[in-house]
């Protein structure tokens, strides 16, 4: 057990998180500029905190991939039982900001209910789906898993967070085909929801929704509300042309233009100060990582592993596209952090804990001992 | 099923590339253009305005500030705020609600970082106060504007003028040379004249702003190149006495003007127009009223009067037909005329029908120098109309006119000043077109004792006598000497005008001052005469308004002449709008030449000068 932990951790995949964190590090000292300009002068500052969390959370890994990752499978009900109160909770107790309610704060400490929650769900959604592996062509299995992922995805989306709602809900997209269901189902799922899009705008989705859509259609229609940001953050990634302005050097970020500079709008700073050969060295990180995470999945030695490893990867990936898509303009705001490189230790924590598992999968694959 | 998950991976990130290559290489100088403007603004740097000092280098205008106090809300104290709007409604009264509440209209009409003025014109010693509490009361802060202090007040108003600020359609035109919407700019008088050389240059400056428009740090700067100095040829002292001199002369809603003048340059030594007003109400918060009241009152004491105003001149425009008649040969020093008080004209096409125009007086037979001494009026009548029935050929409406417009009258003088009236020379034409009558001998009467139509400036009246004095050159009045920088080197001199040589002899021209000065000699200019000084010159009263109920009519006083009689300096013109020419025009004169050529200050004369 010793011998192969240390044969088969992928210390690829975790120095490329470790690159990927060190990058979004930078990132925020930057854009942490206009707020703290006397550079690091305390704990205060939001890079110490950060690194901080990327020091807790190495451990987290480390002693999550210890352990074996079907533990977390035998504590699968437990998990999502704990994931539907922490989120109902967080709309009860939980702290405001940006018109919604997201954190609960525990010791000092300020968690985002969503983000422990939706690793949570991963891990039930697989153990769920491993369970019925000879059932997956049954509706009831596809329609049970759709109820499973729907009741937290409806919790999310009443804080509202409508982004973290979609994440949910392309993971058990992914999840569900990894497993086996029919492509039918989902196809006449998918036409379903396209009908009901004129409805679900007008019956689920609130004021502040239908806003932001259409501030992103026209920013200009309201360039000093809601648009200042879309439109700002535009300008931003724009004008760092094909090189960028230089890290620390963008106009738009240390003239305080972007709003939440280290969180949902990092992208915008690195787009700015760094250029398109900033994004495409990012990208490239990114995809190495969830093709390593890919790799976890394909050499998972039962159903739950698989599933487990498709989950993270693709909660990864769609959080990715998402935030970006949002600061170039191609997708509504919605409030969804850059995994590994915006600010926030729930964010953070909670991604270091999948690399735990994926790194779980890794060390104990069906191996050919030679 | 994991080929395609890693195809979607290479699709995402695709679909991200694409619109990164689009907006940072394709359309990313449209964008680095946009950052730009949001974060650079060029601000004005004003440039401190030139000064203007008298001929003796008196000073006649200060720089000073207006103070104002105002809130900067953005930089108030978190929960602090009410702590400072107390301290300012106990230092300037305004009640703390009311603050509240400006400030709350300020943020959402400006921001949170633009100044919202709670007190505008704090005075001195409030505002160095309040500067002194500014560094402990975040979000106070003293406004300071450029003024102006006219130091002579209502002695040089019509003159130096006032600044104010822009407005909207002077605001349209200047924007382009870098005026903006809050900039003053001259609105009268040298300040309106020579704006461009005492505002300067204004420098800029290209600053940093944030999101919130504060800002960070100057990017480029170009400094601002101050105003120029002007000396003016004004001499206050004299001024000041011309004044004093005017207002016991004249009623006091009554106008009244005076001009002295430099026979050699065409420099104003004094300039005075009654009533006058204070052009430092211009500098300060001027209410509706006040304003409406100086625009309103009937005395108009916002118009300087020397320029902007026309009368008839009346028999100071006799000076002009004598100089023309001796020219023309209509008349030469020895004609004789009878005037028996009165001369007679029949109606071109009823013989029955017979005008009279009267004399002031059956004054017997005159030769030139007395016609003009004793401003007989049925001399001027045979010189100007002729007299056909006794074979007298006269000058005829249109050689008056010439002559009148060859002296300068008829077209302003080209003064630097704002507002200058241009005067009225009638003639046949100009009658048929304004009023669609003939011409009549009687208008030819008239016209030439300076009554009828005609219609002059004071200031055109001095500069016509002027050029009888030097021997025939017309000059452009002014009232700029020069140009200095601010360590009194001359940057540009304001030389003589030549507007033209009136179309006399010198030899005629002489006898016209010869006649003048036997007019102050043994004429009804007499009460012009100074002791010890050859004074020249005319009077004048002329009549205007409707008749009063026994025939007469009011009359302007005027009074024109030059000094001394045998080597002229300068020329002096009096007009008062209610009065007689021997009464109170000449003696007014009297006193203003005696001033300057036997007061107090000898020295300063200008041809013996600095």
């Amino acid at each position: 057990m010793e011998r192969r932990l240390v044969r088969h951790f992928d210390l690829l995949l975790l120095l490329l998180a470790a690159a990927l964190v060190s990058y979004g590090a930078l990132l925020i000292y930057s854009a942490a500029q206009t707020t703290h300009p006397d550079g690091i002068s305390g704990l205060g500052h939001p890079l110490v905190k950060q690194i901080a969390f990327a020091v807790v959370g190495l451990g987290i890994t480390l002693a999550v991939a210890w352990l074996d990752y079907r533990v977390f499978g035998q504590m699968a009900p437990g998990l999502y039982g704990l994931a539907l109160l922490m989120l109902a909770a967080v709309l009860v107790v939980g702290d405001s900001a940006f018109g919604s309610r997201r954190w609960f704060t525990v010791a000092g400490m300020q968690i985002q209910a969503s983000e422990m929650a939706k690793l949570m769900m991963i891990v039930a959604l697989a153990r769920f789906l491993a369970d019925r592996q000879p059932q997956m062509h049954k509706v009831s299995v596809f329609l049970q898993s759709l109820a499973m992922t729907a009741v937290p995805a409806a919790l999310v989306m009443a804080e509202p967070d409508m982004g973290t709602a979609i994440i949910f809900g392309a993971i058990w997209l992914g999840m569900v085909l990894i497993a086996g269901a029919p492509v039918r189902y989902v196809s006449v799922l998918l036409g379903f929801l396209v009908a009901t899009i004129p409805f679900a705008t007008l019956a689920v989705m609130g004021d502040y929704q239908r806003e932001r859509i259409g501030d992103w259609l026209n920013p200009n229609a309201d360039p000093l509300g809601g648009g200042f940001n879309i439109r700002q953050a535009e300008i931003a990634i724009g004008s760092g042309g094909p090189f960028g302005k230089g890290l620390m050097h963008g106009s738009q970020t240390q003239l305080d233009f972007l709003q939440t500079p280290t969180t949902d709008y990092i992208f915008s700073v690195l787009g700015e100060e760094l250029g398109l050969v900033g994004a495409l060295l990012l990208f490239a990180l990114f995809t190495a990582l969830l093709f390593r995470g890919i790799r976890a999945a394909t050499l998972a030695r039962d159903q739950f592993g698989r599933l487990l490893a498709t989950g993270i990867v693709i909660m990864i990936l769609f959080q990715v596209f998402i935030n970006v898509a949002v600061n170039i303009r191609l997708l509504p705001v919605t409030g969804i952090p850059l995994p590994f490189i915006s600010q926030g230790g729930s964010s953070l924590v909670m991604l270091f804990g999948a690399l735990g598992l994926l790194e779980g999968i890794v060390l104990r694959h069906k191996q050919i001992e030679f | 099923m994991f080929a395609l998950l890693r195809a979607l991976v290479i699709l995402l990130f695709g679909i991200l590339t694409i619109q990164l290559i689009r907006m940072q290489v394709i359309h990313g100088a449209g964008y680095s253009h946009q950052a730009e403007i949001n974060a650079l603004r060029e601000v004005q740097v004003p440039s401190a305005r030139g000064l203007v000092y008298d001929r003796n280098m008196q000073p006649l205008v200060q720089n000073t500030a207006r103070f104002s106090a105002a809130i900067v809300p953005g930089d108030l104290p978190h929960r602090g705020e009410t702590g400072v709007y107390r301290t300012l409604e106990q230092a300037i009264g305004v009640p703390v609600a009311e603050i509240e509440q400006r400030v709350k209209e300020g943020i959402d009409r400006q921001g949170p970082y633009s100044p919202v003025v709670i007190k505008g014109d704090v005075d001195r010693d409030t505002a160095l106060a309040l500067t002194e509490l500014e560094p402990h009361m975040p979000g106070l802060k003293v406004l300071v504007q450029p003024a102006r202090r006219y130091l002579a007040g209502p002695i040089l108003s019509h003159e130096l003028g006032y600044v104010g600020p822009l407005s909207q359609d002077e605001y349209d035109r200047l924007s382009g040379s870098g005026y903006l919407l809050q900039d003053y700019i001259g609105k009268s008088g040298v300040e309106a004249t020579y704006e461009s050389i005492l505002r300067g240059k204004p420098g800029k400056k290209l600053i940093e702003v944030d999101a919130a428009g504060r800002e960070l740090k100057v990017i480029s700067e170009r400094p601002p190149v101050d105003g120029s100095n002007l000396v003016l040829s004004i001499d206050l002292d004299l001024q000041k006495k011309v004044a004093d001199v005017l207002r016991e002369a004249t009623g006091p809603d009554d106008n009244a003007a005076a001009v002295v003048m430099d026979i050699h340059t065409g420099e104003v030594l004094a300039m005075v127009s009654l009533p006058t007003f204070d052009n430092n109400i211009f500098s300060g918060p001027l209410s509706e009223e006040a304003l409406a009241q100086l625009i309103n009152s009937p005395a108009k004491p916002l118009v300087n009067h020397g320029i902007a105003e026309r009368y008839p001149p009346g028999s100071t425009f006799k000076t002009i037909v004598g100089s023309a008649a001796l020219q023309e040969g209509v008349a030469n020093t020895s004609t004789t005329i009878t005037s028996r008080g009165y001369i007679t004209v029949q109606n071109e096409y009823d013989p029955n029908v017979v005008y009279v125009f009267k004399d002031w007086a059956a004054l017997g037979p005159l030769d030139f120098y007395r016609g003009v001494a004793m401003s007989s009026d049925v001399y001027f009548y045979y010189l100007a109309g002729g007299k056909a029935d006794e074979g007298f050929r006269g000058l005829g409406e249109e050689r008056v006119a010439k002559y009148a417009r060859a002296f300068g009258l008829g077209e302003p003088t080209g003064v630097d000043l704002p507002g200058e009236s241009a005067g009225i020379v009638p003639d046949a034409q100009w009658k048929e077109e304004t009023f669609h009558e003939p011409w009549t001998v009687g208008d030819t009467y008239n016209f030439g004792i300076g009554q009828g139509y005609l219609a002059v400036t004071p200031l055109q009246m001095v500069c016509a006598v002027s050029a009888i004095a030097n021997g025939g050159e017309l000059l452009t009045p002014h009232l700029l000497k020069d140009v200095q920088d601010s360590h009194g080197n001359v940057l540009e001199q304001q030389d003589k005008k030549v507007r033209g040589t009136v179309p006399v002899d010198p030899g005629y021209l002489e006898i016209m001052r010869d006649a003048m000065r036997q007019s102050v000699t043994s004429g009804v200019a007499n009460t012009a005469a100074v002791p010890g000084l050859a004074v020249a010159g005319k009077t004048g009263t002329a009549e205007f308004g409707p008749p009063r109920a026994d025939g007469s009519h009011e009359t302007h006083g005027w009074f024109v002449g030059f000094a001394p009689y045998e080597d002229p300096q300068v020329a002096v013109v009096v007009f008062v709008q209610r009065g007689g020419g021997g009464q109170q025009a000449a003696p007014a004169a009297a006193k203003i030449l005696q001033y300057y050529f036997q007061g107090t200050r000898l020295a300063q004369k200008p041809e013996e000068g600095r």
